[in-house]
């Protein structure tokens, strides 16, 4: 069978496992056994488990479900409330402040979990039940999470960075460095989407209310008033969640714990702190935030581990490699390569995790690219962007699935077009990574010395 | 059809108790790695343990919950289809879901057995050098698949004889 | 060619060319080449760089079963699974690459070689590797150093004879060793000349003790592939992949030696104080390795026992 044919038929038996309704772990573990069957050797079936389980056993993953631990103490508590109060006060005058102030929760956590679902489930299990209370609509405060979460690769520690890293032998430091930049221009760019589309939601709803008057203000039309005492009695609140961040940044930048110490140690403080400050330490106390913590990494592990079958028999058949090495016969100008291998990447992210398509196209694409002159540490940052629409954008999206679960009842539509607008955001900011690459490579060049000779 | 109702029940039981276990599990795995910083930066301690430990107890939430997880239906599919399709075509999908999870956790569960009496009758252990029985991590894998399978069974055979098995999603 | 054998070869190292890149895929690709050469194209290879296909670990018993053909793997890897397979990266067990070479001729050698056979391995290529130690403070050259450093040594054997010198031992995944050692959790960790220039510790080292001479950290690297796989092709096939499996290793020793010297310039050339071994240095580790991991190893089954004997003969 031809590998296009073959392609074409893997790609017809995912879609329609996975839109027939079936779990997405399951759905991608059974086109994984359904070709593993068919097309390759039968002992293949005999390691199945066995390479699910060396795919979950590394702290380095596993510290997602402790992130997420730690973001529900928080989330789940009267100190995720009380935070978003004190937020509230202070910033409920400035349209969208509540919203901006998410995207910035986003990035604070994402500079200290590896993984976007981990922070995306972390910063949104308290983050969208109080933007929608405050009127934001379902999709827009779903999507403000959804993309605030995608930071959590691209701004230092990054699991996938650690392994393109590897892949491309290029600097580990000088990699997370670079991420830095662009993740502070698409914070800024996400907090500009959040600030106008916030005026429009309350512009509309002002319409509709003068419209028919007589009804409910709307949420997003009530502004509460604080004097300036109010606002400073609300300080106080805030101080848990800064003492925690402090506490895991102190421990990992300065040199006390591991990248993945940090995740256990992050949600120890963070049980110690709402123990001690709101009492809540009974069981029954807890027994809400574990249970959540369970079903949204669990949920979680299980698509990251099967997901690990669907990419064993893409690579084993060799579909990947070929998309890319066709690519690269084709011998296109420089920026065709760059645009085919980023819409390649863009493809493969239908369907399979960051980590995964690293690992498969990497060796692949990474030669040519150098040879055409592109700086690895750049496209590094590039691909690590367009990777993370992947993970907002169906069929498989680790990060719309945790948003799912923390709010099951908003529908999928709603959350897709509220995540929309974000996805052209982010390949907006990768053209303009094209044109002004020293977004990228300016921190890193300026910290650790240009290279001599680039590749 | 009380009978799935009476396992269903029981099998809930198992899955709660099977949460509160994955509950001290994730509660060890924080401890086990705080008291890793702890001990290296105040007693200059070796740590060689406390990373593969942290992975025991996580793998074991992760597997054990499945059931649970799956109880709820919060494994995450994608709904696009829902109620677009006839009744009967739509009854017959959502059969389908169950039994084709069913049959692939089948596979999963038996592969996992078969790992596990591997590793513990070779005596094989994590190449670490604290080496302990991987036995222990597949057990646990082995276990939670096998809870899995029984409660996808519960929901496939639900729907054959119109029996509930699903619990609410509310936490 | 409908009748082609096609062999997948796993690895875990960086893609390349057969020109360019890390020495072990490109001695892999030279392996496949000249096989499909003088084969006439009856035996194709298809090449799965950087754990492109599988995870490391699931490498070994995947070869067991059948699963995949090939891997150009680090033997103790497989330690968990195979205790003897430990031996492959045995602190100061094996000191030069000129007594590596013999292991493959000598009993040991006959020995691992029926060990894996066994349990349904075949090594075509026997690939030694040299490796050092680099630290973010102090340098790490004889045991006395290692005092009050936080280290990571990378397997049990090594762990057990660093402990011994007063290390306090950190366990880590190989791709935390960077930021680790920038954030300070750890001081120092030991790997192949190899992966620390894939790695770039070199931007965060201060010291850095290489195998520019001698070397306490040699591991066995093997081309092996699936004796399951092995036995099933024509004996023609068969001779000919040992054969240009034994013409590579001189290829694997030459360029070995190569990344260990160039290691050590790249650490110089960042700022590193770079060291270098002799045999009293060695000696010193060597004494501490027999008496805590050489002795737990030995004590672990009656093959590993008779293994260390016979490697110790070659000493
Ligand atoms: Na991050
Ligand atoms: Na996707």
């Amino acid at each position: 069978m031809s590998i296009l044919l073959l392609g074409s038929l893997f790609v017809a038996v995912t879609l329609f496992v996975m839109f027939s309704g079936i779990p997405i772990a399951f759905a991608l573990g059974t086109v994984a056994l359904i070709f593993m069957a068919c097309f390759m050797p039968a002992a293949s079936l005999d390691i199945v488990t066995q390479n699910v389980y060396e795919e979950m056993a590394s702290i380095t993953l596993l510290s997602i479900p402790l992130f997420i631990l730690k973001g529900a103490a928080i989330g789940r508590s009267r100190a995720g409330q009380d935070l978003y109060g004190a937020l509230h006060a202070w910033l409920g005058k400035v349209p969208g402040g509540l919203g901006v102030a998410n995207v910035l929760a986003c990035a604070l956590f994402a500079a200290m979990a590896g993984s976007s679902p981990a922070t995306c489930s972390a910063i949104g299990s308290a983050g969208i039940p109080e933007m929608r209370k405050r009127g934001y609509s379902p999709g827009f405060a779903a999507g403000i999470i959804a993309a605030g979460g995608t930071l959590g690769i691209l701004l230092p520690p990054s699991i996938t960075m650690i392994l393109y890293a590897v892949a491309a032998e290029q600097s580990l430091g000088r990699l997370f460095l670079a991420g830095i930049g662009p993740g502070v221009m698409l914070v800024a760019l996400f907090s500009a989407y959040t600030v106008w589309q916030f005026r429009r939601q309350y512009s509309e709803a002002l319409v509709e209310m003068k419209a028919s008057p007589g009804t409910i203000t709307p949420a997003i039309l009530q502004t509460e008033s604080y004097t300036l005492e109010q606002k400073l009695s609300y300080l106080p609140r805030v101080l848990p969640f800064l003492l925690l961040l402090t506490g895991v940044m102190v421990a990992l930048y300065g040199g006390f714990a591991t990248p993945s110490e940090t995740a256990g140690l992050g949600a120890v403080l963070a049980f110690v702190l709402i123990a001690g400050i709101y009492r809540l330490w009974r069981v029954r106390d807890l027994k809400p935030m574990f249970e959540a913590t369970i079903k949204e990494s669990t949920m979680l592990m299980f698509i990251i581990g099967m997901s690990l079958l669907f990419s064993n028999v893409m690579s084993d058949l060799h579909l990947s490699q070929s998309a890319a090495e066709w690519i690269v016969a084709l011998n296109p100008s420089r920026w065709v390569l760059l645009a085919a291998v980023l819409l390649l990447v863009i493809v493969l992210g239908f369907f399979l995790p960051p980590v995964s398509i690293i690992l498969m196209t990497a060796p692949i694409i990474l030669p040519p690219l150098r040879a055409a002159g592109f700086d690895l540490v750049w496209f590094g940052v590039v691909m690590t962007i367009v990777m993370e629409t992947g993970l907002i954008h169906p069929p498989v999206g680790l990060n719309i699935f945790v948003i799912k679960n923390i709010a099951p009842d908003i529908p999928l539509s709603e959350i897709i077009w509220g995540i929309v607008p974000f996805v052209i955001i982010m390949l907006l900011s990768v053209v303009v990574l094209c044109f002004l690459p020293q977004i990228a490579t300016g921190l890193p060049d300026a910290v650790m010395g240009v290279l001599a000779t680039k590749h | 059809m009380n009978i799935i109702s009476y396992f269903q029940g029981f099998i809930s039981q198992i899955n709660r108790l099977m949460v509160a276990l994955g509950s001290l599990g994730l509660a060890a795995a924080s401890l086990i790695l705080s008291y890793s910083v702890v001990s290296r930066s105040l007693f200059n301690a070796t740590t060689d343990w406390q990373d593969e430990a942290a992975v025991f107890c996580l793998v074991g939430v992760t597997f054990l919950s499945a059931a649970f997880v799956q109880e709820r239906r919060s494994h995450i599919g994608i709904s696009a289809v829902a109620g677009l399709l006839p009744g009967f075509l739509e009854k017959l999908r959502v059969f389908f879901i169950d039994l084709v999870s069913f049959a692939f956790c089948s596979f999963f569960t038996w592969k996992s057995w078969t790992l596990w009496h591997e590793a513990w009758s070779d005596g094989q252990v994590t190449s670490s050098s604290w080496g302990p029985p991987l036995a222990i991590p597949y057990g646990l894998m082995a276990t939670g698949m096998s809870l899995l399978c029984i409660q996808l069974l519960l929901h496939t055979l639900g729907h054959l004889f119109g029996v509930t098995t699903t619990a609410a999603k509310g936490h | 060619q409908g009748t082609a054998t096609n062999l997948k070869i796993s690895h875990q190292f960086p893609g390349g060319t057969i020109d360019e890149g890390d020495f072990r895929d490109r001695l892999v690709r030279r392996f496949a080449q000249a096989v499909e050469g003088r084969s006439n194209g009856a035996v194709k290879f298809q090449i799965y760089p950087g754990s492109s296909l599988m995870k490391v670990n699931a490498q070994f018993s995947a070869m067991r079963k059948g699963a995949l053909d090939m891997s150009l793997f680090p033997i103790p890897y497989a330690g968990g699974e195979v205790t003897e397979t430990n031996i492959g990266l045995m602190p100061a067990l094996v000191t030069s690459y000129e007594q590596a070479t013999k292991w493959k001729t000598a009993d040991v050698g006959s020995m691992f070689n029926k060990l894996l056979a066994e349990k349904g391995i075949v090594i075509l290529s026997w690939i030694w590797q040299a490796g050092g130690v680099a630290s973010r403070s102090k340098a790490l050259v004889s045991p006395e150093d290692a005092k009050g450093l936080k280290v990571r040594g990378g397997s049990k054997e090594f762990d057990m004879m660093l402990k011994d010198a007063g290390a306090s031992v950190i366990s880590l995944p190989s791709s935390e060793i960077y930021a680790a050692m920038q954030t300070g959790a750890m001081d120092a960790a030991f790997t192949s000349s190899t992966s620390f220039i894939s790695f770039k510790l070199e931007e965060l080292a201060k010291a850095y003790t290489g195998a520019q001479n001698k070397s306490y950290w040699f591991m066995l690297e093997p081309l092996i592939m699936s004796k399951k796989i092995f036995d099933a092709l024509p004996p023609d096939h068969q001779k000919l992949l040992m054969a240009v499996g034994a013409e590579m290793e001189a290829y694997g020793m030459t360029e070995a030696k190569k990344d260990d010297i160039m290691a050590g310039q790249i650490y110089e050339k960042a700022g590193a104080k770079v060291f270098a071994l002799d045999d009293t240095v060695v000696s010193k580790w060597r004494d501490i390795a027999a008496r805590t991991a050489w002795k737990d190893f030995s004590d672990r089954n009656a093959t590993c026992a008779a293994l260390m004997k016979a490697a110790q003969q070659l000493i």
